[in-house]
Order: structure tokens, then C-alpha cells, then sequence
């Protein structure tokens, strides 16, 4: 489908902008060419005073000790700045790969995943005509005659029950991979997330969970996509909710400065091993035992938050929770 | 500006207490009582927003949702449920449902929800002409 003419988004291999000016944000723009002359400098200097050193050799021996201990010592300060520079830097570039890396990733398995959907939706639907069928003809064998075929009928109800589980997630599978064009409405955030708090807080209170709204009633109104945010709030709280255990205590703020608004969904739950911290967001992966858990959901809020242009983070210590953060801008 | 409106529910004391609330409200709002039903209306009409019960026999409201989806891909939907059921609530925001409201639903609550789900399908019929 054509995109919509009144909005041009960026290209999709780069959602987030220009890396270059990302980078010289994140670094407070060190780069190559605003600091040309201190680069010069650093590598020019020590060689003109260590010639001078040399030179002041031949005047006086004490003369040539004391420039050589300052050549040292600028030496060294500069070389230690550079030093930072270019490790700040690297650090910068590395987080950047990391959001543009997980970002191109969700959209690759998105598309992989919904042709495979796609692929075994026909095959799982013809087995579930053809189990249903030979229940059908095991059901009239057994008018005729006096044998037993409860056996059967035991595995092709099996056959179904499986046939039905697979088809759940395929479809999950093809939601999680639908294109989601943003629509743009004024929203009420405190509104929506009072909203999804209510759907969550009898699940809640089966399980003596407090569901804490930190909500200022003050909070503007935000252009964005509002069953996109829905999807959003209600997957991080119900992450939340499966983490804490019984009384456990969720906590759902909103605030918002010039720039963005913040939403953090946080619980004292179980938290997230430092090993996993990375993997959270990959589409697939669950610690939660099978048939409980897809691990699509954070996959899904990431690449939700991404087409809101909006960032999500985490915080956690493991055995004492987690924190999520969604941070939206307040003009897209 | 003429909404469109389709309310589906098992519930007959429910849909006749909703037509009449929309009806004084000078909006006429069309019924049907299964999901199979809602189908076999939306065939014949172009629906702005459905507001769809979660909790039907026969064919459920997600079954429904998704063949709705699939079928008028513009038209909002807006999940109704007296049971606060977590799972059917994600799995519904997850399918592409508009917005959620629980039964007992407040009157003002859903005719709010329902113009915000008329303004965003219009929004989006825009964007689609557009780019077409
Ligand atoms: N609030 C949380 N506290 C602790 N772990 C979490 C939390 N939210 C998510 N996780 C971890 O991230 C994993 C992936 O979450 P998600 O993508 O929603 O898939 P799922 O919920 O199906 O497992 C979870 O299995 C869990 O290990
Ligand atoms: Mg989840």
C-alpha cells in the first residue's frame, strides 16, 4: 500500500534519524571536524617541544630536564583526553547499533514470521477439516457395529486441541507482524491508562496486587496513536502483573516536560536477570513456561513505540523488580 | 455528521436500554444479537463502529473482531465486556480493537469512545485516499 502523501516518514533502515547527528548529540558533538585545530594540536605540539628539548640540550642540561617534564606532561593530558573522547564515543555508536540493530531485527522476523503464518494457516486449517471429518465417519462406523473406538476419538480430540493451539499462534504470529500505519489523535493519556489499569485490576486483586496510578490530572494532551498506545500500557502491565507475586505492588506514572511524555510501568516483582536484560525485547523469548508466554509482547511494544517515534527502556535489579519506560514525543 | 453504528449483544435488555439511549441522543444505532448476525449486517452495510460484546455464544467477540477486521479493515471496533478478563482484553487491544470499556459501561463514557473511534476512521479513510 502507498504511503499517505501528507506524511513522509523516514526510511525504514533508519528510523531514528541521522546516526551522524544522533551521535554528535549523544557525544555533545565532539567529532572530527568541530575540533580539527585541537586534533592538529595534539599531535603537533609534543614533537616541536621534544625538538626544542633536543635543541635546549645543547644550551644547559637542566634547562632541557625541565622542558622534557613538561613535553611529558602535555603529552600525557592530551593523549588522556583523546583517550575519553574516543571511548565516549565508541559507547555512543554502540548504543545507537543496539536501538538501530533491534529495531531493523523486529522488522526482518516480522516479515519472516508472518510468510510462515501465512504458510502453515492452510495446511493447519485442511487438518482440522480432516480431523473433523474422520470423527465424522468414526461416528457413523460406530452406529453399525459394537467395537469401541473411544481410542481414536480420544486422539483426534487430541489432534484438534493441538490443530487449535497452533492456530492461536499463527494468528499471533500475524498480528504481531501487521503493519500498523499511526493515526494521529488528540489523547488523553491519563484517561487511556486509567482505562487499561481498570481491565488489569481485577486480575489484580485475585491476586492481591495493588495497581498504584500516579496520574497528575494536569497532564497535556498528546498527539499520537491511541490503540497503539492501548496495546502498549496493557502488555507492560500485564508483564507486571505475571511478575509480581501474591501482594506484590505495581506502580503506573505519567509525566511530561516540553519535549516528551513519560509513562513508567514498575513492579516489585521478580526483576530480570542481567543475562536476559538483553534479550527481552528479541521476539520468541519467554521465561515463562510454554503455552503461558509467546515473548512476543515486548517485541510487539518495542516496534509500537518505534512507529509512535517514541524510545522504551527498562531498569531492573533482579529480586527487586523492574521498571519500563516509554517515552513519546510531544510533536511528531 | 451521521455515525454509523452497530452494537452487538447476546444481552436483549442491554441492546434495548443502549438503542434508546442513542435514539434520545438523536443517533440511531443499529443491533445484532450474535457475532454471526453482526456479519451478515456488516455485508450490507458500511459500519463507522461496532461495538462488540466479548463474552457471546456461539461465535465469541474475538472471532468476530478478527473476521470484522479482516473484512472492513476501516471500521473501529470498540470491545464490551462485563467480565474483566485480562487475557480476551490483550488479545482484543492485540487484534486491533479501537478501546475496551467494561460493563456496567457509563453511557457518556462509551458516546466518547465511540467518536473517537468515528474520528480516527475517518482519519484514517483521509490517509488511505490520499495515498492511494
Ligand atoms: N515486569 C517484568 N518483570 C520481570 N520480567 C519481565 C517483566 N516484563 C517482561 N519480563 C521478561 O521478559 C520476557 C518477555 O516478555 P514478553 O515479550 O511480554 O513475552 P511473554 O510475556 O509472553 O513472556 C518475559 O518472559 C519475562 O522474562
Ligand atoms: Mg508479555
Amino acid at each position: 500500500m502507498p504511503r499517505p502523501a501528507n506524511r513522509a516518514p523516514e526510511p525504514a533502515s533508519d528510523p531514528h534519524g541521522d546516526p551522524k547527528g544522533i551521535l554528535a548529540r549523544a557525544t555533545g558533538a565532539r567529532l572530527w571536524k568541530d575540533h580539527s585545530l585541537l586534533l592538529w594540536a595534539h599531535f603537533l605540539v609534543p614533537p616541536v617541544l621534544a625538538a626544542l628539548v633536543v635543541a635546549a640540550t645543547f644550551a644547559t642540561p637542566i634547562l632541557a630536564g625541565i622542558l622534557a617534564a613538561i613535553v611529558l606532561g602535555i603529552a600525557a593530558v592530551s593523549a588522556r583526553g583523546l583517550l575519553s573522547r574516543l571511548s565516549q564515543t565508541e559507547e555512543a555508536r554502540l548504543a545507537l547499533n543496539t536501538q538501530l540493530i533491534q529495531s531493523q531485527k523486529l522488522a526482518a522476523i516480522g516479515e519472516l514470521s508472518a510468510g510462515i503464518a501465512h504458510e502453515i494457516n492452510n495446511p493447519i486449517a485442511i487438518i482440522a477439516q480432516e480431523a473433523e471429518w474422520a470423527a465424522h465417519l468414526i461416528g457413523e462406523a460406530e452406529k453399525g457395529c459394537s467395537a469401541d473406538f473411544a481410542e481414536v476419538k480420544d486422539s483426534l480430540r487430541e489432534v484438534r486441541a493441538q490443530v487449535d493451539r497452533c492456530k492461536n499462534i499463527t494468528h499471533k504470529l500475524l498480528d504481531f507482524a501487521r503493519k500498523r500505519e499511526p493515526v494521529l489523535q488528540d489523547v488523553d493519556v491519563v484517561r487511556i491508562i486509567e482505562d487499561m489499569a481498570r481491565l488489569v485490576d481485577k486480575e489484580a486483586s485475585y491476586k492481591n496486587v495493588t495497581l498504584v496510578r500516579s496520574l497528575p490530572q494536569d497532564l497535556p494532551k498528546l498527539r499520537t496513536d491511541a490503540p497503539l498506545l492501548r496495546q502498549v500500557v496493557l502488555n507492560l502491565m500485564t508483564n507486571a502483573l505475571h511478575a509480581v507475586d501474591t501482594g506484590g505492588r505495581i506502580e503506573v506514572s505519567a509525566l511530561a516536560d516540553d519535549e516528551a511524555l513519560e509513562i513508567c510501568i514498575k513492579d516489585n516483582g521478580c526483576g530480570i536477570a542481567p543475562e536476559n536484560i538483553d534479550k527481552i525485547f528479541n521476539p520468541f523469548f519467554t521465561t515463562k513456561p510454554p503455552g503461558q508466554g509467546t515473548g512476543l509482547g515486548l517485541s510487539m511494544c518495542h516496534t509500537l513505540v518505534d512507529g509512535m517515534k517514541g524510545k522504551i527502556s527498562v531498569a531492573s535489579k533482579p529480586g527487586q523488580g523492574a521498571a519500563f519506560t516509554v517515552r513519546l514525543p510531544r510533536r511528531v | 455528521m451521521d455515525i454509523n453504528i452497530l452494537l452487538v449483544d447476546d444481552e436483549a435488555d442491554f441492546v434495548e436500554t443502549m438503542v434508546k439511549r442513542f435514539g434520545i441522543r438523536k443517533m440511531p444505532i443499529d443491533s445484532a444479537k450474535s457475532g454471526q448476525e453482526a456479519l451478515t449486517s456488516l455485508a450490507a452495510k458500511d459500519y463507522d463502529v461496532i461495538i462488540l460484546d466479548v463474552r457471546m455464544p456461539g461465535m465469541d467477540g474475538l472471532e468476530t473482531l478478527k473476521l470484522i477486521r479482516a473484512r472492513a479493515p476501516l471500521t473501529e471496533v470498540i470491545m464490551l465486556t462485563g467480565h474483566a478478563s485480562l487475557e480476551a482484553g490483550m488479545q482484543g487491544m492485540n487484534m486491533g480493537a479501537y478501546d475496551y470499556v467494561l460493563k456496567p459501561a457509563d453511557f457518556d463514557d462509551l458516546l466518547d469512545k465511540v467518536r473517537k473511534a468515528f474520528e480516527r476512521k475517518q482519519l484514517n479513510a483521509k490517509a488511505r485516499k490520499q495515498g492511494a
